[in-house]
Protein backbone atom coordinates (compact mmCIF):
# COMPACT_ATOMS: atom_id res chain seq x y z
CA UNK A 1 0.00 0.00 0.00
CA UNK A 2 1.53 3.18 -0.73
CA UNK A 3 1.34 6.03 1.53
CA UNK A 4 -1.72 8.08 -0.53
CA UNK A 5 -3.44 5.46 -0.59
CA UNK A 6 -2.86 4.58 2.80
CA UNK A 7 -4.00 8.26 4.13
CA UNK A 8 -7.32 7.71 2.02
CA UNK A 9 -7.83 4.77 3.57
CA UNK A 10 -6.99 6.12 6.92
CA UNK A 11 -9.45 9.29 6.49
CA UNK A 12 -12.39 6.62 5.56
CA UNK A 13 -11.81 5.30 9.26
CA UNK A 14 -10.47 1.44 7.68
CA UNK A 15 -9.00 -0.25 10.53
CA UNK A 16 -6.89 -2.39 8.77
CA UNK A 17 -5.16 0.76 7.28
CA UNK A 18 -4.68 2.21 11.05
CA UNK A 19 -3.75 -1.35 12.21
CA UNK A 20 -1.13 -0.92 9.57
CA UNK A 21 0.05 2.59 10.44
CA UNK A 22 0.43 1.76 13.70
CA UNK A 23 2.69 -1.79 13.27
CA UNK A 24 4.35 -0.33 10.80
CA UNK A 25 5.34 3.12 12.73
CA UNK A 26 5.37 1.91 15.81
CA UNK A 27 9.23 0.92 16.93
CA UNK A 28 10.18 4.34 15.28
CA UNK A 29 7.38 5.89 17.73
CA UNK A 30 8.23 4.20 20.60
CA UNK A 31 11.70 4.68 19.82
CA UNK A 32 11.79 8.15 19.62
CA UNK A 33 9.46 8.86 22.90
CA UNK A 34 11.83 6.39 24.85
CA UNK A 35 14.84 8.40 23.91
CA UNK A 36 13.61 11.91 25.20
CA UNK A 37 11.42 11.14 28.21
CA UNK A 38 13.49 8.27 29.31
CA UNK A 39 11.10 5.97 30.70
CA UNK A 40 9.24 3.34 29.29
CA UNK A 41 5.84 3.72 30.80
CA UNK A 42 5.62 6.93 29.81
CA UNK A 43 7.34 6.26 26.50
CA UNK A 44 4.29 3.50 25.55
CA UNK A 45 1.91 6.36 27.52
CA UNK A 46 3.57 8.44 24.76
CA UNK A 47 3.40 6.48 21.59
CA UNK A 48 -0.14 5.72 21.99
CA UNK A 49 -1.42 9.42 22.70
CA UNK A 50 0.96 9.81 18.94
CA UNK A 51 -1.38 7.59 17.38
CA UNK A 52 -4.22 8.59 18.73
CA UNK A 53 -3.88 12.00 17.82
CA UNK A 54 -2.81 10.73 14.11
CA UNK A 55 -6.23 9.01 14.06
CA UNK A 56 -8.13 12.41 14.81
CA UNK A 57 -5.79 14.63 12.65
CA UNK A 58 -5.54 12.35 9.60
CA UNK A 59 -8.26 14.74 8.19
CA UNK A 60 -5.68 18.08 8.60
CA UNK A 61 -3.05 15.83 7.27
CA UNK A 62 -2.12 17.20 3.39
CA UNK A 63 0.91 14.66 2.65
CA UNK A 64 3.28 17.07 2.03
CA UNK A 65 5.49 15.65 4.47
CA UNK A 66 5.98 11.68 4.73
CA UNK A 67 3.96 9.57 7.52
CA UNK A 68 6.99 8.84 9.14
CA UNK A 69 8.13 12.68 9.21
CA UNK A 70 4.55 13.36 10.60
CA UNK A 71 4.31 10.85 13.06
CA UNK A 72 8.56 11.45 14.07
CA UNK A 73 6.72 15.19 14.26
CA UNK A 74 3.57 14.29 16.92
CA UNK A 75 6.21 12.23 18.76
CA UNK A 76 8.84 14.75 19.88
CA UNK A 77 6.13 17.31 20.53
CA UNK A 78 4.12 15.16 22.74
CA UNK A 79 6.89 13.72 24.52
CA UNK A 80 8.13 17.37 24.92
CA UNK A 81 4.80 18.03 26.56
CA UNK A 82 5.28 15.74 28.73
CA UNK A 83 8.49 16.53 30.32
CA UNK A 84 7.03 19.96 30.64
CA UNK A 85 4.14 18.51 32.73
CA UNK A 86 6.72 16.34 34.86
CA UNK A 87 9.03 20.07 35.31
CA UNK A 88 5.82 21.54 36.42
CA UNK A 89 4.43 18.90 38.76
CA UNK A 90 7.80 18.88 40.45
CA UNK A 91 7.81 22.56 41.22
CA UNK A 92 4.22 22.68 41.98
CA UNK A 93 5.50 19.50 44.64
CA UNK A 94 8.25 21.90 45.97
CA UNK A 95 6.44 24.89 46.87
CA UNK A 96 3.31 22.30 48.38
CA UNK A 97 6.35 21.02 50.80
CA UNK A 98 7.41 25.28 51.18
CA UNK A 99 3.76 25.43 52.65
CA UNK A 100 3.91 22.16 54.89
CA UNK A 101 1.34 20.27 52.57
CA UNK A 102 1.88 17.55 49.68
CA UNK A 103 3.78 14.77 52.06
CA UNK A 104 4.41 12.71 48.55
CA UNK A 105 7.83 12.37 47.79
CA UNK A 106 9.00 13.95 44.20
CA UNK A 107 10.67 11.05 42.62
CA UNK A 108 14.07 12.16 40.99
CA UNK A 109 13.92 9.93 38.17
CA UNK A 110 17.11 6.89 38.01
CA UNK A 111 19.03 7.00 35.63
CA UNK A 112 17.93 5.67 32.43
CA UNK A 113 19.23 2.32 30.85
CA UNK A 114 18.43 2.06 26.91
CA UNK A 115 17.48 -1.33 26.35
CA UNK A 116 19.27 -1.20 23.46
CA UNK A 117 22.45 -0.56 24.54
CA UNK A 118 25.50 -2.98 24.72
CA UNK A 119 26.15 -4.16 27.69
CA UNK A 120 30.12 -2.97 28.18
CA UNK A 121 28.41 0.49 27.09
CA UNK A 122 25.48 0.61 29.55
CA UNK A 123 27.52 3.02 32.45
CA UNK A 124 28.44 5.54 29.53
CA UNK A 125 24.58 5.21 27.78
CA UNK A 126 23.39 6.17 31.34
CA UNK A 127 25.56 9.28 32.08
CA UNK A 128 24.83 10.28 27.94
CA UNK A 129 21.13 9.96 28.45
CA UNK A 130 21.61 12.01 31.93
CA UNK A 131 22.96 14.79 30.13
CA UNK A 132 20.70 14.61 27.14
CA UNK A 133 17.71 15.24 29.65
CA UNK A 134 19.46 18.45 30.07
CA UNK A 135 19.54 19.94 26.97
CA UNK A 136 17.56 22.68 25.57
CA UNK A 137 14.29 21.42 24.21
CA UNK A 138 15.63 21.70 20.47
CA UNK A 139 19.15 20.46 20.83
CA UNK A 140 17.67 17.24 22.81
CA UNK A 141 15.29 16.52 19.89
CA UNK A 142 17.77 16.94 16.82
CA UNK A 143 20.31 14.90 19.05
CA UNK A 144 17.64 11.97 19.93
CA UNK A 145 16.68 11.68 16.43
CA UNK A 146 19.80 11.86 14.94
CA UNK A 147 21.41 8.96 17.42
CA UNK A 148 18.11 6.95 18.79
CA UNK A 149 16.50 7.25 15.42
CA UNK A 150 19.72 7.73 12.72
CA UNK A 151 18.05 10.27 10.87
CA UNK A 152 20.06 12.58 8.31
CA UNK A 153 19.98 16.47 9.03
CA UNK A 154 17.69 16.43 6.02
CA UNK A 155 15.52 14.19 7.40
CA UNK A 156 15.83 15.90 11.36
CA UNK A 157 15.23 19.26 9.65
CA UNK A 158 12.13 18.16 8.04
CA UNK A 159 10.36 16.95 11.52
CA UNK A 160 11.41 19.99 13.11
CA UNK A 161 10.33 21.76 10.37
CA UNK A 162 13.42 24.11 10.50
CA UNK A 163 16.68 24.41 8.18
CA UNK A 164 19.55 22.71 7.42
CA UNK A 165 21.91 24.73 8.60
CA UNK A 166 19.81 25.70 11.48
CA UNK A 167 19.82 21.58 12.44
CA UNK A 168 23.76 21.68 11.94
CA UNK A 169 24.15 24.53 14.34
CA UNK A 170 22.03 22.56 16.88
CA UNK A 171 23.84 19.72 16.67
CA UNK A 172 26.91 21.63 17.12
CA UNK A 173 25.46 23.19 20.26
CA UNK A 174 23.96 20.12 21.64
CA UNK A 175 27.57 18.16 21.61
CA UNK A 176 29.68 21.40 22.91
CA UNK A 177 26.77 21.36 25.59
CA UNK A 178 27.03 17.66 26.33
CA UNK A 179 31.18 18.18 26.53
CA UNK A 180 30.88 20.70 29.13
CA UNK A 181 28.06 18.44 31.24
CA UNK A 182 30.07 15.73 31.13
CA UNK A 183 33.86 17.28 31.59
CA UNK A 184 31.82 18.50 35.28
CA UNK A 185 30.83 14.95 36.01
CA UNK A 186 33.80 12.93 35.06
CA UNK A 187 37.08 12.82 37.31
CA UNK B 1 45.73 13.31 31.99
CA UNK B 2 43.47 16.40 30.31
CA UNK B 3 43.97 14.01 27.21
CA UNK B 4 42.31 10.95 29.47
CA UNK B 5 39.63 12.62 30.43
CA UNK B 6 38.90 14.14 26.79
CA UNK B 7 39.34 9.93 25.19
CA UNK B 8 36.98 9.38 28.01
CA UNK B 9 34.33 12.24 27.26
CA UNK B 10 34.24 10.77 23.49
CA UNK B 11 33.79 7.23 24.56
CA UNK B 12 30.58 8.41 26.40
CA UNK B 13 29.60 10.78 23.63
CA UNK B 14 29.61 7.34 21.58
CA UNK B 15 27.94 5.25 24.08
CA UNK B 16 24.79 4.97 21.76
CA UNK B 17 26.88 4.00 18.52
CA UNK B 18 25.50 0.63 17.44
CA UNK B 19 22.59 1.29 20.18
CA UNK B 20 19.63 -1.77 18.67
CA UNK B 21 16.69 0.50 18.44
CA UNK B 22 13.80 -0.39 21.11
CA UNK B 23 10.55 -1.92 19.71
CA UNK B 24 7.09 -1.04 21.48
CA UNK B 25 5.58 -3.34 24.11
CA UNK B 26 3.74 -6.37 23.22
CA UNK B 27 0.38 -6.13 22.45
CA UNK B 28 0.50 -2.25 21.75
CA UNK B 29 -2.18 -2.36 18.81
CA UNK B 30 -4.78 -4.03 21.51
CA UNK B 31 -3.78 -1.94 24.05
CA UNK B 32 -3.81 1.05 21.89
CA UNK B 33 -7.34 0.04 19.84
CA UNK B 34 -8.39 -0.71 23.68
CA UNK B 35 -8.01 3.28 24.39
CA UNK B 36 -8.94 4.48 21.23
CA UNK B 37 -12.32 3.06 21.62
CA UNK B 38 -12.73 4.39 24.93
CA UNK B 39 -11.75 7.71 24.35
CA UNK B 40 -13.42 8.39 20.50
CA UNK B 41 -16.59 6.46 21.31
CA UNK B 42 -18.57 8.49 24.24
CA UNK B 43 -18.51 11.11 21.27
CA UNK B 44 -20.84 8.81 19.23
CA UNK B 45 -22.93 9.17 22.00
CA UNK B 46 -23.46 12.89 22.42
CA UNK B 47 -27.06 14.59 21.37
CA UNK B 48 -28.19 14.41 18.28
CA UNK B 49 -27.00 17.34 15.75
CA UNK B 50 -30.13 19.25 16.47
CA UNK B 51 -30.01 19.25 20.41
CA UNK B 52 -26.23 20.63 20.32
CA UNK B 53 -25.91 23.48 22.26
CA UNK B 54 -24.69 25.98 18.79
CA UNK B 55 -28.70 24.98 17.81
CA UNK B 56 -30.38 25.46 21.14
CA UNK B 57 -28.47 28.98 21.52
CA UNK B 58 -29.61 29.72 17.81
CA UNK B 59 -33.26 28.97 18.73
CA UNK B 60 -33.06 31.06 21.63
CA UNK B 61 -31.45 33.83 19.80
CA UNK B 62 -34.25 33.91 16.94
CA UNK B 63 -37.27 33.46 19.92
CA UNK B 64 -35.48 36.73 21.40
CA UNK B 65 -35.91 38.46 18.49
CA UNK B 66 -39.53 38.27 17.95
CA UNK B 67 -39.89 39.02 21.12
CA UNK B 68 -38.12 42.37 20.41
CA UNK B 69 -39.80 42.85 17.55
CA UNK B 70 -42.89 42.22 19.25
CA UNK B 71 -42.13 44.70 22.15
CA UNK B 72 -40.53 47.63 19.07
CA UNK B 73 -43.67 47.22 17.04
CA UNK B 74 -46.20 47.88 20.24
CA UNK B 75 -44.08 50.73 21.24
CA UNK B 76 -43.93 52.41 18.06
CA UNK B 77 -47.99 52.39 17.56
CA UNK B 78 -48.68 53.46 21.18
CA UNK B 79 -51.74 51.41 22.03
CA UNK B 80 -52.11 47.83 23.02
CA UNK B 81 -55.70 47.89 21.53
CA UNK B 82 -56.36 48.94 17.93
CA UNK B 83 -58.54 52.36 17.93
CA UNK B 84 -62.16 50.05 16.39
CA UNK B 85 -61.49 47.57 19.22
CA UNK B 86 -61.88 50.74 21.66
CA UNK B 87 -65.00 52.55 20.33
CA UNK B 88 -66.62 48.54 20.51
CA UNK B 89 -65.64 48.38 24.00
CA UNK B 90 -66.96 51.78 24.62
CA UNK B 91 -70.27 50.99 23.58
CA UNK B 92 -70.75 48.17 25.32
CA UNK B 93 -69.72 50.46 28.67
CA UNK B 94 -71.60 52.70 27.71
CA UNK B 95 -74.85 50.02 27.49
CA UNK B 96 -73.92 49.25 31.03
CA UNK B 97 -73.74 52.54 32.51
CA UNK B 98 -70.02 51.76 33.33
CA UNK B 99 -68.50 54.83 31.95
CA UNK B 100 -69.05 56.69 35.40
CA UNK B 101 -66.56 54.53 37.57
CA UNK B 102 -66.95 56.99 40.55
CA UNK B 103 -70.66 56.05 40.83
CA UNK B 104 -69.24 52.78 41.28
CA UNK B 105 -67.25 53.30 44.50
CA UNK B 106 -69.83 56.09 45.66
CA UNK B 107 -71.76 54.39 48.43
CA UNK B 108 -73.27 57.47 49.93
CA UNK B 109 -74.84 58.41 46.96
CA UNK B 110 -78.71 58.32 46.56
CA UNK B 111 -79.42 56.70 43.28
Amino acid sequence: MNEQELIQRLRNRDEAAFRYLVETYQDRVYNTALGIVQNAEDAEDVSQEVFIQAYRSIGHFKGEAKISTWLYRIATTRSLDLLRSRKSKKRFGFIQRLFGEGNEPVFELPDFNHPGVALERKENAAKLFRAISRLPENQKIAFTLYKLEDLSYQEISEVMKTSLPAVESLMHRAKQNLKKMLEKNTT
Amino acid sequence: MQAGKSNKIEEILNSLDGLQKATAPGFFYPRLKARLEKEILPAATKPAGILRPAYALAALAVVLLINATVILTRNNSGEIVSSSETETLQSIAADYDLNDVSSIYDLNEDR
